[in-house]
């Protein structure tokens, strides 16, 4: 079952849009994508992908922000496959708005928890094993709202805002190890999750806002992910990409 | 007149450091504080350094990332001195771990005190502030939002979360006057980098390294956190303002 030429890619969020996409765009590159995702079902298509695509790709159910899950799918993946190179944690969304009078503490909590403490338990699960190989890359998402913020969103962007300053940190600490930490930032992306909240017609008028004109393509985020897991961003960490189409600018 | 005459400030982790300044510079220009602390005796002793010099306190033992304890701040405030002008969301915590051996109980303190109290008491503001048709909310967050923090993930995170929540505070608030601002001290000479065995001369070297030549007082905070909370800052809102010395150049 193991490949020795394939890079094991470990994808929280794979069964979602942009996760999906990612995982397919890595299987061009030498990885074997595995996933990790609490929706079996959605996890289960990616697999259908990765496997149209020649790769027998594996499928953990799990909660990032579950500490013993995480720790018990990181194990399991090292276990079996021996060696984690990549690292993408995608696992996550916008969950709740509200404005703040409104916003009830448990929400605001569960965005939290899911975005911001699930990256941090899942770098923090694969980080022996690629301290142990002096090598890897991680490679967690932000949001065009971590750096704007957005009015209803006091949680979302303080999560993805505080991804960008973890993964900041993490990038200083395991520097010496050989191991790189970067942040990709995706703009509004068309992912069934996101185009739920839009009517056709409001979908094209919030893409004319973008100055490309067009909402990204999750093939597009992919893009971005599979050049910061390469070999041409070798000198490059703790930074932030920004697949936007030029809707925001920082 | 002076600056903030019958105004109503409330200053979280006012018990010593950077909040204990502030809540005496909003005093001494005329404000009521509420001082906003965990530690009963130094809300205590605070309140009354304040009151001594004739103007008007009360310690109010607060964990701010309790909900119940935070609504009885702004509760107490309210009955005290009938309204809330300014709220300074000061405190925090900085312990330091690696990585690898972060405990997660460590994690969620440092989120729930540094990001979740913040969410907390601007919750709990903003319905007073709407009445009073205008307000002000100021928080600090940290130099290493920007550049990460070695064996501090989790204080990075909080501190940039904080920045993209008072983002998206700031876009919900505007239409009612309300404005969300962060400041950011650079090192500043009170207990917390004292925390991890650095000797005093270490901390002052550090300092010498800062380009205006010199660790930062907590009085340094004082002028920049009132003219956020002043009328003239009236049109600055969702803004970042670095106190550092130079430290960093954002
Ligand atoms: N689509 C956009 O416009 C956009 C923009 C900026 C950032 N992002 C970010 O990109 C990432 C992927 O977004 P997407 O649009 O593909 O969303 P999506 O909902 O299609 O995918 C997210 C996936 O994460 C999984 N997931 C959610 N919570 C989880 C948990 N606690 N544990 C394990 N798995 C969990 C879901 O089951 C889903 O498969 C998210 O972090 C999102 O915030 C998306
Ligand atoms: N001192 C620095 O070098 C420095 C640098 C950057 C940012 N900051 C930030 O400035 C703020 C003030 O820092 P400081 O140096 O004065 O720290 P400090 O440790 O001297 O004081 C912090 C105060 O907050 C209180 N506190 C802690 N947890 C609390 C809780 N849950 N509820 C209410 N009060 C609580 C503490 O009891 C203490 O009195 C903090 O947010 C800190 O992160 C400080």
């Amino acid at each position: 079952m193991v490949n020795a030429m394939e890079k094991i890619a470990v994808v929280g969020g794979g069964g979602g849009g942009i996760g999906r996409a990612v995982a397919s765009r890595l299987c061009d590159d030498g990885f074997l994508p595995l996933l990790l995702d609490q929706n079996e079902s959605a996890g289960t298509e990616t697999l259908s992908v990765l496997a149209a695509k020649g790769r027998a790709s594996k499928l953990w159910v799990a909660d990032v922000s579950n500490r013993a899950q995480v720790r018990e799918a990181f194990d399991n993946v090292v276990s079996n496959y021996g060696r984690i190179d990549l690292l993408v944690n995608l696992a996550g969304g916008t969950m709740y708005a509200h404005l703040i009078q409104d916003f009830p503490l448990s929400e605001w909590l569960a965005v939290i928890a899911v975005n911001l403490k699930g990256t941090f338990l899942c770098c923090q699960a694969a980080i022996p094993t690629m301290k142990r190989q002096s090598s890897g890359s991680m490679i967690n998402t932000s949001s065009n709202y971590g750096i704007t913020g957005g009015a209803t969103r006091t949680a979302y962007a303080a999560s993805k805002a505080g991804v960008i300053g973890f993964s900041k940190s993490l990038a200083h600490e395991l520097a010496p190890h050989g191991i790189r930490v970067n942040t990709i930032a995706p703009g509004r992306t068309a992912t069934a999750r996101v185009m739920r909240n839009y009517t056709p017609e409001s979908w094209a008028a919030s893409e004319r806002e973008i100055p490309m004109g067009r909402a990204g393509d999750p093939a597009d985020i992919a893009e971005g992910v599979a050049f910061l897991a390469s070999p041409a961003s070798a000198y490059m960490t703790g930074q932030t990409l920004h697949v936007n189409g030029g809707m925001v600018l920082p | 007149m002076r600056r903030f005459e019958g105004r109503v400030a409330i200053v979280t982790g006012a018990g010593q450091g950077i909040g204990r300044a502030l809540a005496r510079g909003f005093a001494t220009e005329g404000a009521a504080l509420v001082v906003a602390e965990l530690d009963a005796a130094r809300a205590r002793r605070v309140e009354q350094e304040i009151v001594q010099e004739a103007e008007r306190a009360i310690g109010v033992p607060t964990d701010v990332s309790d909900e119940k304890a935070v609504t009885n701040t702004v509760e107490t405030a309210i009955r005290e001195f009938g309204r809330i002008d300014v709220l300074v969301n000061n405190a925090g915590i900085f312990p330091l771990s690696p990585i690898e051996t972060m405990a997660e109980d460590e994690w969620d303190r440092v989120i729930a005190t540094n990001l979740v109290g913040v969410f907390l008491c601007s919750r709990a503001v903003v319905p007073h502030m709407l009445t009073q048709g205008g307000g002000r909310i100021i928080s600090l967050a940290s130099g290493r939002a920007f550049e990460g923090a070695v064996h501090g993930a989790h204080y990075a995170a909080s501190k940039s979360g904080i920045i993209g929540f008072t983002k998206s505070l700031a876009l919900e608030l505007a239409p009612h006057g309300i404005t969300a601002n962060v400041l950011c001290p650079g090192l500043t000479d009170t207990a917390q980098p004292r925390g991890h065995d650095l000797t005093d001369e270490e901390i002052y070297a550090r300092g010498a390294k800062i380009p205006l030549g010199r660790i930062g007082q907590p009085d340094d905070l004082v002028g920049p956190a009132l003219f956020l909370a002043s009328d003239p800052a009236r049109h600055i809102t969702g803004q970042t303002v670095l106190v550092n010395g130079g430290s960093i150049m954002w």
